[in-house]
């Protein structure tokens, strides 16, 4: 050798003094992993891939706007009077079709259409033949009252607008009808109501709509979040699976683990992985924030400012973005230690593919509840679900985009997973210390007993 | 001082690797690891890196049990080889190292001085996967010996080299062994151990069979062997004049001549000149560790790597059964 290496007889070992331990050799494994990971083509393809799907997702609720806006809703009205109800039509005509600065007055977004009978105009509605007939009464005040029948025709937007319109007919009605001393303006009652729930029934007021439109922020926001848990995860763990069997198939294991320990190559890995899957978590969430933001304003430039569109972002705070890493961490450390100890048993890149359903059915089984409660679902099994570790990273994630989730049910959940992750972990240790060095084994039940044992 | 091998037991299922298995390697030694595929030596190395749990035993080195030593007290030639085939070669043998505990500096300079040592400077960045073969465990051998370890584990590390880097390699163990490091191999070609070996350990069936220095090993075994080329027969005709000695190699221009223990070289001499056979060259050396290893064993250490004898009916079954 001609580097500079004198050959001291009894020169102490150049490498750390304990051959166990040694966070050191975790990180090497783990700077390894990374960075073979972040330069593959397949991370490339698939953030690409994955961002491009959140970007588009994001952009929902701006394209929702842009489709209402070129929507003409039909309204009929409905009034004690045919003078009141020509003189409400041609008040909310021009006040609702020339809203906004920059409106598009070639198409105006409401055609209303003046009818005799409540019971005819209520039939329409359940024929879906209009989008909503609005009832006005003149009260014994002298005020009006205004009731907006509907089944689901009208979009949140559109029924506030509706308000707007009421609130100006009322005005109008008030100043034209009487001198203004006589008697004070009263504000017109408004009420959207199902008729196929009850007439004239429901609290679904204007506030009402408001939440429901943040509610729809919330549930984007969530399925963007489980989505992105579930792909990562289960994607992820099959990366950590397979590099365990291309390490065996090829033959490196004897030499890895004749260096390192079990503990350092597991943690290593788990943690190499895991950070390539947070890198391509941000590269995936980020522009698709970005986009999420820039939707409300851009929609504000193109469709004029709207109050009720600001929105987008309601669904996203920084609690629920801090819980999102918290559970993309935790619940990636567990599934990736299950893929890990799995991969240890197998000695061929072929029998990944056996076992790489049954390993995904516990996230398949956690996904599954995690889309009932983005749809408000609030059963006792997605309640328990979202406790149980292997599906509280998409469950729970899912119940807290959505709301209503109590403090001790978070603290339950995640102290649940953060119990299980070490335990889990070990077993997997375990498991790889024994699987390593098994070749030709069929990967079965027995087997796995086989290397738990020792 | 030494690398002690403390009666080893290993059993997978219902398979015994291990048996009872013990020898000592003096340090600085170069020393050969004998046996027939399946004989328990990758195991036994296993055991020793502290990979496998030996059912019952120990392997200790300088008197520390050896899973109690650091890993890079150990430098491991696996038998099946492998890199990270996507991999520069540089970055693995700066990785491996790194697990050992080498900064990355000192392993880039030493690795660039051991490609150079095998005269393969070029394939510092290629991808594993771009090597040939030989090429491949030049690598290997060099992270194995990036972090200077104080004892090599190499297992077969002969198998599948040409010739010139059989050469290469067998210099790198000669130099590592002068510069006091002790080097332990396994492997089934017998004349590679004769070449390299001071000691050696044959074993068979996880048991050992027998060990110790090679000129030990070759005085016990009580045979003798003499070298003789005569003019005119080479068939040595008088030789059946001599109790206990048979030719077990013939050859027109040197014999090689058996001698059962109690039968000297003098007699096989005084036979030939009686018989006026003219004697050109006249040598007495020790059996073959090859010869050694038959008697032990009861067959060559590579025979599987060898036909199985024709059947009688000199068809050849693909299903013969074993014809021991």
């Amino acid at each position: 050798m001609s580097a500079p290496t004198p050959a001291p007889v009894d020169r102490p070992p150049v490498g750390r003094t304990a051959g166990s331990g040694g966070v050191g050799n975790a990180v090497l494994v783990a700077r390894r992993e990374y960075i073979e990971r972040v330069r593959s083509r397949a991370f490339l393809f698939s953030t690409v891939l994955l961002a491009g799907l959140a970007i588009v997702v994001s952009l929902i609720p701006l394209g929702v706007r842009l489709v209402d806006r070129a929507t003409v809703t039909r309204v009929v009205v409905v009034a004690p009077d045919p003078a009141l109800a020509q003189r409400a039509i041609s008040t909310m005509d021009t006040f609702l079709n020339t809203n906004g600065a920059t409106a598009d007055k070639g198409t105006p977004t409401f055609t209303f259409e003046r009818l005799d009978d409540a019971g005819a105009a209520r039939a329409l509605v359940r024929d879906g033949a209009v989008a909503g007939a609005m009832l006005i009464d003149r009260g014994s005040d002298g005020g009006l009252d205004f009731t907006v029948l509907s089944v689901g025709g009208l979009s949140p937007d559109r029924a506030q607008l509706l308000q707007v319109g009421a609130f100006a007919v009322g005005i109008l009605d008030w100043t034209a009808s009487q001198p203004p001393s006589t008697s004070p303006f009263v504000i017109p009652g408004f009420e959207v109501s199902d008729p196929n729930i009850a007439v004239g029934g429901g609290d679904a007021t204007g506030g009402g709509t408001i939440d429901a439109a943040e509610y729809a922020s919330r549930r984007i926001v969530g399925i963007v979040f489980v989505v992105l848990s579930f792909l990562t995860l289960v994607f992820y763990g099959l990366w950590v699976a397979s590099g365990v069997v291309a390490e065996k198939a090829g033959r490196v294991m004897e030499l890895l683990i004749s260096a390192a320990t079990a503990p350092q190559l597991v943690v290593g890995k788990i943690v190499g992985i895991g950070l390539a899957g947070l890198t391509q978590v941000s590269l995936v969430l980020l522009p698709a924030l970005a986009a999420l933001f820039a939707s409300g304003a851009i929609g504000d430039q193109v469709l004029g400012p709207d109050a009720n569109a600001g929105t987008s972002l309601a669904g996203l705070s920084p609690g629920l973005l801090a819980a999102f890493l918290v559970y993309f961490v935790l619940g990636f450390a567990l599934y990736a230690a299950l893929y890990a100890g799995a991969g240890s048993l197998l000695s061929r890149a072929e029998d990944l593919q056996i076992v790489a359903l049954p390993l995904s059915i516990p996230a398949i089984m956690g996904y599954f509840p995690a889309v009932l409660a983005l749809s408000g679902g609030a059963s006792g099994f997605i309640r328990v679900a979202s406790y149980v570790p292997l599906w509280s990273p998409f469950v729970m994630l899912a119940r807290l985009s959505i709301g209503r989730v109590e403090p001790w049910e978070v603290a339950l959940s995640l102290g649940l997973l953060a119990v299980t992750v070490p335990l889990v972990t070990l077993l997997a240790i375990r498991v790889y210390r024994a699987g390593v060095l098994l070749y030709g084994q069929p990967p079965t039940i027995r087997t796995f007993l086989r290397a738990v044992r020792g | 001082m030494t690398l002690v091998v403390d009666h080893l037991y290993k059993r997978f299922g219902h398979v015994v690797a291990l048996d009872d298995l013990a020898f000592e390697v003096a340090p600085g030694q170069v020393f050969g690891f004998l046996g027939a595929n399946g004989a328990g030596k990758t195991t036994t190395m296993r055991i020793t890196l502290g990979v496998l749990e030996p059912d019952a035993g120990q392997v200790t080195w300088r008197g520390i049990e050896s899973h109690r030593l650091p890993r890079s007290t150990w430098g491991y030639l696996p038998e099946e080889r492998g890199l990270y085939p996507r991999m520069r070669v540089m970055d693995q043998l700066v990785f491996f190292a790194g697990l050992h505990g080498v900064p990355a500096s000192r392993a880039r300079r030493e690795a660039t001085a051991w490609l150079r040592r095998f005269r393969a400077d070029d394939l510092a960045d290629r991808k594993a996967e771009q090597l040939s073969k030989g090429n491949q465990q030049k690598i290997q051998f060099i992270a194995a010996v990036l972090h200077d370890p104080q004892v090599l584990l190499m297992d077969e590390p002969f198998t599948g080299l040409d010739p010139v880097n059989v050469m290469l390699l067998r210099e790198a163990f000669l130099e590592l062994r002068d510069r006091g490091r002790t080097v332990v191999f396994s492997t089934h070609q017998m004349e590679v151990a004769e070449a390299l070996c001071e000691s050696v350990a044959i074993v068979d069936r996880g048991r050992m069979v027998v060990g110790g220095t090679l000129r030990d090993v070759r005085r016990a075994s009580g045979r003798r062997l003499v070298r003789i080329s005569v003019a005119a027969d080479h068939r040595l005709p008088w030789l059946s004049a001599v109790a206990g000695a048979r030719i077990i190699q013939a050859g027109v221009e040197r014999s090689s001549v058996e001698l059962d223990p109690g039968t000297e070289p003098e007699d096989v001499l005084a036979a030939a000149v009686n018989a006026g056979a003219r004697v050109l060259h006249f040598e007495v050396a020790d059996p073959t560790l090859e010869q050694i290893f038959i008697d032990h064993v009861g067959r060559t250490p590579d025979e599987d790597m060898r036909l199985a004898p024709a059947g009688v009916d000199g068809g050849v079954e693909p299903q013969a059964e074993d014809a021991a």
